[in-house]
């Protein structure tokens, strides 16, 4: 994968974001600071970062649901967000996804109406796209709970339907925020097989926010590791592992162990100065 | 719940026993103190017959009913217009918590005074006393509806109309109807109040004029027919949220 071809499609850069420190207060927690990132058309990256380093903080940015205190924002060369821009524009006109930590279902829709929420909302639901819905579902595993309130539905049905909710409308960027965390091992493994297929059929470009290093490996092209707050990129690591990719036997290859050695190594150096020996 | 046959038998043998009760009152206390439930069921037959009864639930449920839509569209819709405004709500509540304050039942006679004594004044009280119930837990709906959950739909391309209608107003149902459960016995009561105080019709009336010629019978057969409305409207209201949220009932089963 080589970024490129035109510049990125979305750049970070200098980006910061302080909380608290009102009422004249000196006490301003910097949760990000100066942190840049560039992600090319068609690329899954990886963002790795110890917890509490302001992930979820730099996809909210990203998708406008808050503001930083520094730095701006660029989508296709375009700024969409820079400190003092008056209104937050979340999702950026629907050209941002993004796919949250708890599914967000709207718990008083059915599957399928939470489904197409978004095409209804953008006016883009007609023939096609309800074809191109029920293939989705097919996909995802989810044909025959299309009737289902989201609370009679596992947890991992609800990742599934919260994935091909954001998938169904086509954003050209989509963060994903740990969106497989609560779940079990075998779930997860389900879902990260399930997510490449889905990501195969129409590359998208993905910023996708784990503390799990082989999550971070096996879905990305690029792996980005955090440093704890204030949070800035400070590693960066090619995967090299072939498409499509098979997410159960690939723990087993050689380079997947050196490329986790060399991250957690990344990351343990990111663990408080207190723990490290 | 266990067998259904123990439920229905235990509240039978409950009933028998009010009934026992009621009775044994009204042979201790007598007449003027406990009406009999013989002379109330004959009164019941006899305004039934007479037309009075039907007339008389027509008026205070016409009262209550109107005062109800009036009082709880306003306080219903008037949060979601102020919370769009920010600071707006904030700088309005000390007023609204003030205006809550004043005894509602003490502006009945000034009501009477300016809206005469029939159906309007009534209409209005109902209204005030029902108002400020569902504005306060709208509001607390409003603010209590999941800030992610609205910040992914706006995401998703929700905007305005939609937003309100997929998020904002379902994270209020429960507490609107929650605050229903209140204020339809209330609006109820406070219509049979607002006739206490001047009317020529409806059930507080009739009770107002059973009073005045010492007819016990005649209050509490007035009392019994609103206590029976309340229930009956409280069962449809039941029913109501049981339908309009049926999204969860599966889940948590009724509340």
């Amino acid at each position: 994968m080589t970024p490129g071809k035109g510049g990125p499609v979305l750049e970070v850069r200098d980006l910061a974001r302080c909380f608290g420190g009102r009422d004249g207060r000196d006490d301003a927690l910097a949760v990000i600071e100066g942190l840049s990132l560039a992600v090319a058309e068609g690329e899954f990256v990886t963002v790795a970062g110890p917890s509490g380093s302001g992930k979820s903080t730099l996809l909210n940015m990203i998708a406008q649901i808050d503001r930083p205190s520094e730095g701006t924002i660029h989508l296709r060369g375009e700024t969409i967000l820079a400190p003092g821009k008056a209104d937050l524009n979340p999702g950026w006109n629907c050209q941002i996804g993004y796919v949250t930590q708890e599914d967000n279902l709207l718990p008083w829709r059915r599957l399928l109406d939470n489904i197409l929420l978004p095409l209804r909302a953008q006016r883009r639901l007609d023939a096609d796209a309800r074809t191109r819905v029920a293939a989705l579902i097919e996909t995802a595993g989810l044909t025959g709970f299309e009737r289902y309130y989201p609370h009679e539905l596992s947890g991992g049905m609800r990742k599934r339907a919260s994935l091909v909710r954001t998938l169904a409308y086509d954003p050209p960027v989509i963060l994903m925020d740990e969106p497989f965390g609560a779940l079990d091992a075998q779930t997860r493994t389900e879902l990260h097989a399930d997510l490449l297929r889905l990501w195969s059929l129409k590359r998208k470009t993905i910023v996708f926010v784990t503390h799990d290093i082989t999550e971070a490996i096996a879905l990305g092209d690029r792996v980005l590791v955090l440093s704890r707050a204030p949070a800035r990129v400070v590693d960066e690591y090619r995967v090299d592992l072939p498409r499509p990719r098979d997410v159960d036997h690939l723990i087993a290859e050689p380079a997947f162990a050196r490329l986790y050695e060399s991250i957690r190594q990344s990351l343990a150096r990111q663990a408080p100065k207190a723990r490290r020996a | 719940m266990s067998r259904p046959g123990v439920v229905i038998a235990g509240r039978l043998l409950l009933g028998l026993g009010l009934v026992l009760l009621w009775t044994l009152l009204h042979r201790v206390l007598g007449d003027h103190t406990i009406a009999g439930l013989g002379d109330i069921a004959v009164r019941l037959w006899e305004i039934a017959q007479n037309g009075v009864l039907l007339r008389d639930i027509g008026v205070t449920m016409l009262e209550a009913g109107a005062g109800l839509a009036v009082g709880g569209l306003a306080g219903f819709a008037l949060p979601f217009l102020i919370t769009r405004v920010p600071g707006f709500e904030a700088a309005l509540r000390p007023f609204i918590a003030a205006a809550m304050g004043v005894p509602k039942l003490a502006l009945a006679p000034l009501l009477i005074l300016w809206f005469g004594i029939g159906l309007l004044s009534k209409v209005v009280f109902v209204a005030l006393v029902v108002f400020f119930l569902l504005f306060f837990s709208t509001l607390a709906g409003i603010r209590g509806a999941d800030p992610r959950l609205i910040a992914v739909a706006r995401v998703l391309g929700l905007r305005e109309l939609m937003l309100l209608r997929e998020v904002m107003l379902p994270s209020t149902l429960p507490f609107v109807f929650a605050s229903l459960k209140v204020a339809l016995p209330r609006a109820i009561s406070a219509a049979v109040v607002g006739e206490f105080i001047a009317a020529d019709t409806g059930l507080g009336s009739y009770i107002q004029n059973a009073m005045s010629q010492a007819d016990t019978v005649g209050v509490f057969t007035g009392v019994i027919v609103v206590t029976v409305l309340v229930v009956v409207v409280n069962a449809v209201l039941d029913h109501t949220q049981k339908r309009a949220m049926g999204w969860r009932h599966s889940a948590i089963g009724g509340f």
